[in-house]
């Protein structure tokens, strides 16, 4: 586990972020964008296409309509990959939890590594979840082929 | 007050000569007509040559014990500075209007699209009723007030075998 730890910290230096967040889901990042918290000096950058990014971040409620957007962006991004899901709606859909047309929990359509409750989260907690990134790596099953051998094994 | 409201009147009296409707100021630019659904194409196409240019929104209200459909069309004039609302009932079993897009074109299809998906009316004469948001929905329109959403997503998402949704059924 703590090789997969240190291979994963080799492979990913700077955590590049993708986001893809529905109704209120950015504010829960947006304090993280500006200079009180500044991800940036944790290189944590925000990129423009999920073939760029490390890390796929999931907010707000998801539509059976953007659900399927989500699987396609999660399948663009290169191996290896996490998903951290932010807020409550992703866990159990929230404050729709009663609605005909969201999904109820993110992890029944995408593997999610990291879930971060809060409505919204605070800053510091998705810090420690990017931190914790690297020590899951062991525990959650990885997805590219670099990793499959390891998770048999 | 009442000459104060005399644009409105003019409105209304303007309508009455030449459809059967009942008419009703509200209040200060805010101008309420009800009519046929026949009627309906007809009474756009004066409506916009009186000068409500701009189809601000559509909307349905559903009355299950009456068995109707109520459309209500928001017209602002932007020369009279009044917003007509045009109301017209349907038949709630079987809700086919004509469309209006032949009266407002572009504007009204889009409102006319998504008032399909949700209620299930049928806007003849509008030639894209696909869905909008509700991709691979298969169930009763949403929006309807005979549709036990709740119900609905008990079926679709939770379990009621499993310990932590028990109390979703409760």
């Amino acid at each position: 586990m703590v090789e997969q730890a240190t291979k994963m910290k080799r492979l990913i230096n700077a955590i590049w972020i993708f986001n893809w967040f529905n109704s209120c889901g950015f504010c829960e990042l947006v304090p993280l964008v500006g200079s009180r918290w500044d991800m940036e000096r944790f290189g944590m950058i925000i990129t423009g296409t999920p073939r760029h990014a490390d890390v796929l971040f999931i907010a707000g409620y998801q539509t059976l309509k953007s659900i399927k957007r989500a699987q396609v962006i999660y399948e663009q991004m290169p191996d290896p990959k996490a998903v951290i899901a932010l807020g409550a709606c992703t866990m159990s859909g929230g404050m729709y939890w009663d609605s005909y047309n969201t999904i109820k929990r993110l992890a029944d359509y995408i593997p999610v590594n990291i879930y971060i409750p809060g409505c919204p989260p605070r800053p510091e907690a998705v810090f420690e979840a990017c931190m914790k990134i690297f020590h899951h790596v062991g525990a959650v099953p990885p997805h590219g082929r670099k990793f499959a051998k390891a998770h048999r094994g | 007050m009442a000459e104060s409201l005399y644009k409105e009147n003019k409105v209304i009296e303007d309508i009455s000569a030449k459809f059967k409707v009942a008419g009703k100021v509200q209040r200060e630019r805010r101008v309420w007509v009800t009519i046929d659904k026949d009627e309906l194409i007809a009474l756009c196409n004066f409506a916009k040559g009186l000068g409500f240019e701009h189809l601000s929104a559509i909307s349905v209200t559903d009355w299950p014990e009456e068995g109707t459909f109520e459309l209500t069309y928001h017209l602002w004039s932007y020369s009279k500075k009044i917003l007509l609302t045009i109301k017209t009932k349907l038949d709630r079993a079987d809700p086919i209007v004509d469309s209006v897009v032949s009266v407002w074109r572009e504007n009204a299809q889009i409102h006319e699209r998504e008032l399909h998906e949700l209620f299930g009316v049928e806007f003849e004469g509008n030639e894209d009723l696909t869905p909008l948001f509700l991709e691979d929905w298969d169930g009763p329109p949403p929006f309807r007030k005979d549709f036990d959403w709740r119900e609905s997503v008990r079926q679709q998402y939770y379990d009621k075998a499993n310990e932590r949704e028990r109390a979703y059924y409760d």
